[in-house]
């Protein structure tokens, strides 16, 4: 199906987050749509399906135009979308799951569904038990049956929403051949993602936005240079490692033991310097999180002492912790981090120490204002945090942080975030500890984990390595060691 | 937006300020009311009730019939605390009346009796009748001058001993309840009559004096408010289940007779007698003994219309039945109506103890005792009204709270 | 943004519209001729300087109740137990005044300690709502309903039992204090100055802690996210226990005005649905301590006017609270309609990274 979109505009208050783009996709192509966080793609696709409506501008399938106002509309004439997180009902079983949506009796012809269910999977390659519950499956598999399912209602052009974010490498690999296949039988795909790499292994031509604004197109062969160029509007570097500088400690952790219900963390001790970056490695739930949580000082601790800024702080609260220069960065920036309704002002307020009774507004707007620019946070100081893309509410985290610290404890700092955010996260974490604020940070990114951490901690169901020294560390090891592999040589716990 | 609103709360206070200026005040002045006139009602329960509220309300419509000019205003169910004004009180609500034209109010209830005082201190032009009230009566123990009050009471004393005397002829166990609403001294009071009825109806008809029981049994109120005072059903049913088969009502409303039927329809052999309304045997005729019965009509059509021709001076009233015939709707305050479960025998008793009454009887004489024993009336010794009005707790005999514990 | 407001504007005035409509209808139903209707409750609301008194009188509860349970909505609270924080109040105001009225101290300072142990009281309430929510993990609407009903049993037992007038026992209530012990009024009326200047007083106080002040927005912090208000340094159970406490000082006072101000006594239901008029306000005025004002002045003359209803056209007087009910009910839908209409005006899209931090989860 061809599909054109023309001079799309839409506003949310004061941000515009598409500017009169107008996009024509011929059918049969793998249409890639990139840009950073917040440059607008996904209001755009969001707007082709239904999920939003636009401000002005049209939408044409096949020459003829169509009005959308809601996803029923949309896969009516033929459009539908995967979401990042797939709209499924995870307690249902996969065929009850397909035959959701469609039109037509009160009872679903089960017998009919289930042949074309068969049908279609086997046409794909997709190995997808129909009676299986939708919660047992992974997010591949979840993705695999809403391509299904929107094949099945009939759409003949398909938007993946990021669609490899969570998926195993073989996943991903059957995915684009699935998408292959689909091209060739003259479908439309628009895949949406930041992630250059996919980008340019599958899609047939490529549309960049940036600031709500359609910047460039572009087709094979790509340059990977011309592409970041168009997504940042400049060249980005990557970080640089700053090696631990010595000068004293900021955190000692003598035989530290934690535990939750499920999970227990035994005997970690270490000394942690000016400066120094600490990775936690591991899969999702190993230990890492709970033990990032109990040395800010959130989750109370089972045995050992913790030493923080000099000062003993075992047992003590997170406030304790905090006012002894311990900060904390929750992955779930805006369920843990910021607080929905209020602005960034507000916000900058709050994280100061309060200056009498009153709030000085003025000054109060004068910090945003400042913080704002020092971070280059894409917002005003009126600026709700929800409304800020992902990565500037972690910008506007960061900004938050009072100085001076002695320890920044962070989970996934950069989980969902672009190059260009990643690497200026980055920089602003590094500019940190050339001030002596030591960093332990959590994440699930192995390239992150060995660029940016001095030192780093692996944990595999509640064990814990001994400091490994970063540079040392090879990716194919720290896999294996997150894997569960070759802990032989570890004594349980203990570490230097 | 902030000075918009700034600006309509200015002017709003403004509006306000001139709007109460020009509304301000009225005499303080009692005038006649004159040929046209609209008087208005506080009345605590519904106008409906059957019972007390509606004796009032009917008297109201009597007003408006023997005073061509007269028209009623009313509002119905206040109270303390009632939710249908919330925040309201009684006397601002009769402010609400006055705001309408009236130029008299009528409260109906003991328990507007501070609210009443307040209303007619703070409004000298308006008539105010407090039935029930005693505060404008210069040999009660509550006496407050004002020149716009009057109090209106009928002798309900006579219409309890009737039915005391109704119940203790019919009773085959010998056990009488009586439900009471709260309790004070008009309570006491009636209950008491009732006692004495009874206990002389029962003597006379050659029973065992000590085999009568009388138990009053309080709720806490007028009429039933959930969650508040005692639910009269519940106390009914607890009468009828342990034995008592004659239950007298005390309180404003008909839970009494249509619990009575209940029972009798299920093969117990109960009555009641209801109260307050003329009316108030035809929600179950037949377990009605007979209703004693205020008739407020014709002491209100007197008393308001000396307020109409400026001859109105504040007393207190506590009107009598007209001895000639109780049921004279033009003459007589209190009276007794005899339901149509009342026996053929009983009913000729009755009649020879209301004659007896009629003729002298009086059975607030000593010895009388209270019920903690203390002598009240010594031997041969006739109540006062200020003894009858005031008293201070049950008598000797009767079973149930005297006071408030 | 200009554009907004009158279209948000729009869609309240729509609302009120459709509440009228309805009323209207239920007017004509119920056999009144709605205009004329509307007309006497009009008149019946402002007609009369007694009317105007009415509504002050009957508005300064209103304002303290509503500035009470502003403060707990803006903490995340809903303190449904305001009701019984008043109620409590008067109790012990009542018992404040009960115990000194025979004393030599000067009436003035026994008014000003009684309508402090309301105070007190009111707090106390609170407070136990408060460590029910924040100790014993119940949730302040179970908590407060059931210290609702505990309220009205303990003044229940407290009217007809230790402190009934003597010799009676009856929900009227126990025995007025003398007239010394009366909250000054302006002359001829009920009207208390002290009352109602405390109460602006109070409203205007929270507007300007909710909008101005440190503490005010870290209560709103840990009513939107109390999560993020911790780790961003706000102690937030203290400043749950705060707001209660706040609520219930608010609620206590207007208790104890009903008692030295208006009643002059205690009886059963002295809180007279003011605690839940009060809720009722703050969720019309979208927890916006600035309109809360002019709205509870509506609202307390809707319900002065509704009594004319029952004088002209013997409507049951229930209908003010209907009308209000009713209002609240569509501005909250109509404002449910604006954001669906407009799209989430209020609320851009969630982010990519949301998105994908919830199915890393």
């Amino acid at each position: 199906m061809d599909v054109e979109l023309r001079d799309i505009y839409k506003t949310f208050g004061a941000v515009r987050a598409n500017v009169g783009i107008t996009l024509r996709v011929p059918a049969g192509t793998i249409q890639g749509i990139l840009g950073e966080n917040g440059a607008g793609k996904s209001t755009l696709m969001k707007i082709l399906s239904g999920f939003m409506r636009a401000d002005s501008g049209g939408i044409i399938l096949d020459g003829r135009p169509v009005s959308i106002h809601s996803p029923a509309d949309a896969i009516r004439c033929g459009v539908g979308m995967l979401h990042q997180d797939p709209l499924d009902f995870p307690p249902m079983r996969v065929i009850d799951n397909f035959i959701l949506g469609r039109k037509g009796g009160l009872l679903p012809g089960q017998a009919e569904a289930a042949r074309d269910f068969k049908r279609l999977a086997e046409q794909f390659g997709f190995s997808l038990n129909p009676d299986s519950y939708v919660d047992a499956l992974t997010v591949g598999e979840r993705q695999q049956l809403e391509i299904l399912r929107l094949l099945w209602l009939g759409a003949r052009a398909l938007i993946f929403d990021e669609p490899t974010t969570g998926i195993s490498a073989a996943q991903k690999e059957k995915l684009f051949a699935a998408l292959r296949l689909l091209a060739e039988q003259g479908k439309t795909i628009l895949f949406v993602s930041h992630k250059l790499e996919d980008v340019e292994g599958l899609c047939h031509r490529v549309a960049v936005l940036r600031q709500g604004y359609l910047v460039g197109e572009a087709q094979p062969p790509y340059t990977t240079k011309n592409l970041v160029e168009m997504m940042f509007g400049k060249s980005i570097s990557a970080g640089e490692r700053n090696p631990c500088a010595g000068g004293g400690s900021t955190l000692i952790l003598d035989n530290l033991s934690v535990e939750d219900y499920r999970l227990k963390v035994r005997d970690v001790s270490l000394d942690v310097c000016r400066g120094e970056v600490i990775g936690l490695a591991g899969m999702e739930g190993s230990g890492q999180g709970l033990f990032l949580r109990a040395v800010s000082g959130m989750v109370r601790t089972v045995g050992g002492r913790i030493l923080a800024g000099g000062k003993d702080l075992t047992g003590k609260s997170y406030h304790a912790f905090k006012r002894n220069g311990v900060a904390f960065l929750p992955a779930a920036r805006l369920e843990e981090g910021l607080v929905s309704g209020l602005n960034l002002t507000e916000h900058f307020v709050l994280s100061e120490p309060p200056d009498g009774f009153f709030i000085n507004w003025e000054q109060g707007g004068a910090l945003a204002r400042e913080r704002i620019a020092g971070f280059n946070v894409k917002g005003t100081p009126a600026s709700t945090v929800e409304s800020l893309s992902g990565g500037n509410q972690q910008r506007a985290l960061l900004a938050l942080l009072r100085d001076p610290l002695a320890l920044l404890l962070l989970e996934h700092p950069t989980r969902g975030l672009d190059i260009e955010s990643t690497i200026y996260i980055w920089s602003k974490l590094k500019e940190r500890c050339k001030q002596g604020t030591s960093i332990i940070f959590m994440s699930s990114d192995l390239d992150e984990i060995l660029q940016y951490s001095d030192r780093v901690l692996v944990f595999f169901s509640g064990r814990v390595t001994p400091p490994l020294d970063a540079s040392m560390l090879k990716t194919d090891k720290l896999g294996q060691l997150i894997g569960g592999k070759g802990w032989d040589e570890f004594t349980t716990g203990k570490s230097a | 937006m902030r000075k918009i609103l700034a600006k309509i709360a200015f002017l709003s206070i403004a509006a306000i300020l001139v709007l109460s200026a020009c509304g301000g005040g009225g005499g303080s002045q009692l005038a006649p009311l004159g040929d046209e006139f609209t008087f208005g009602m506080i009345l605590v329960g519904p106008h409906n009730d059957h019972g007390w509220t509606q004796a009032h309300y009917d008297a109201g419509l009597y007003v408006e019939q023997q005073i061509p000019g007269a028209k009623m205003i009313y509002l119905e169910n206040v109270y303390s605390g009632s939710p249908a004004y919330p925040g309201t009180t009684t006397s601002q609500l009769a402010e609400q009346l006055v705001a309408q034209g009236a130029k008299l109010i009528i409260f109906n209830s003991d328990d507007m009796k501070d609210e009443a005082t307040k209303f007619a201190q703070d409004h000298p032009d308006i008539y105010v009748i407090m039935a029930s009230g005693d505060q404008v009566w210069a040999d009660g123990n509550a006496y407050i001058a004002m020149e716009n009050m009057t109090n209106i009471m009928g002798r309900m004393e006579y219409g309890k001993m009737i039915a005391g005397c109704t119940a203790a002829l019919t009773s085959q166990t010998g056990k009488i309840g009586y439900l009471g609403p709260l309790i004070n001294d008009e309570t006491r009071r009636l209950a008491s009559s009732a006692y004495l009825g009874a206990k002389y109806c029962w003597a006379q008809a050659g029973n065992d004096p000590a085999a009568l029981e009388f138990k009053v049994t309080w709720i806490g109120f007028w009429f039933n408010i959930p969650g508040v005072t005692s639910d009269p059903t519940q106390v009914a049913d607890d009468f009828f289940n342990s034995g008592y088969d004659v239950v007298i009502s005390g309180i404003d409303t008909t839970e009494a007779i249509t619990e009575a039927k209940k029972y009798s329809d299920a093969g117990t052999p109960v009555w009641a007698i209801p109260y307050d309304y003329q009316g108030a045997c035809d929600t179950a005729p037949g377990v009605c003994l007979g209703v004693p019965y205020f008739n407020w009509g014709p002491a209100y059509a007197a008393t308001i219309k000396t307020a109409q021709t400026g001859d109105w001076t504040s007393e207190f009233q506590w009107n009598g039945p007209d001895w000639a015939n109780i049921n004279n709707p033009d003459t007589s305050a209190v009276g007794f109506v005899k339901g149509a479960a009342l026996g053929a025998d009983a009913s000729t008793q009755l009649d020879q103890f209301i004659a007896d009454l009629a003729g002298g009887l009086n059975l607030w004489v000593g010895p009388i005792n209270l019920q903690d024993g203390v002598v009240y009336l010594a031997d041969g010794v006739i109540a006062t009204d200020q003894q009858i009005w005031y008293l201070p707790q049950l008598l000797e005999g009767m079973e149930g709270q005297s006071v408030s514990e | 943004m200009k554009k907004n407001i009158w279209v948000n504007l729009g869609f309240q005035a729509g609302a009120l519209l459709v509440a009228m409509l309805v009323t209207t209808g239920i007017l004509a139903a119920a056999g009144a001729p709605p205009f004329q209707a509307y007309w006497s409750m009009l008149k019946g609301a402002f007609g009369s300087w007694d009317s105007i008194v009415t509504i002050l009188i009957s508005w300064s509860p209103l304002l303290l109740t509503t500035a009470g349970v502003l403060i707990t909505f803006s903490a995340g609270l809903w303190n449904i137990g305001v009701e019984g924080q008043m109620g409590v109040g008067a109790i012990f105001t009542t018992g404040m005044m009960l115990l000194l009225q025979d004393t030599s101290l000067p009436p003035a300072l026994i008014i000003i300690l009684g309508i402090l142990a309301g105070i007190i009281g009111g707090a106390l309430w609170a407070a136990l709502a408060g460590a029910l929510k924040v100790f014993g993990g119940v949730n302040e609407i179970f908590g407060g309903l059931g210290l609702n009903f505990v309220a009205t049993a303990l003044t229940i037992y407290l009217v007809f039992g230790p402190w009934a007038r003597p010799g009676v026992a009856s929900m009227s209530g126990t025995k007025p204090f003398e007239r010394e012990l009366w909250l000054p009024t302006l002359p001829g009326t009920s009207l208390s100055l002290w009352a109602l200047g405390l109460s602006i007083l109070a409203i205007a106080a929270v507007y300007l802690l909710l909008r101005g002040t440190h503490f005010g927005l870290r209560l709103k912090a840990v009513g939107k996210n109390p999560k993020a208000a911790f780790l961003l340094g706000v102690p937030t159970w203290q400043y749950s226990m705060f707001a209660f406490l706040l609520c219930g000082a608010l609620a206590g006072l207007a208790g104890a005005i009903q008692v030295v101000g208006l009643r002059h006594n205690l009886l059963p239901n002295i809180s007279n649905g003011y605690g839940f008029l009060g809720l009722l306000v703050a969720m019309l005025v979208n927890y916006q301590a600035l309109w809360a004002a002019p709205v509870a002045f509506f609202f307390v003359a809707l319900n002065t006017g509704s009594v004319q209803l029952q004088i002209n056209y013997k409507m049951d007087s229930s209908f003010a609270g209907v009308l209000q009910s009713l209002l609240v009910l569509l501005v909250l839908l109509g404002e449910g309609a604006r954001q669906r209409f407009l799209g989430t005006a209020r609320k851009a899209e969630p982010s990519e990274s949301e998105i994908r931090n919830k199915q890393v989860k």
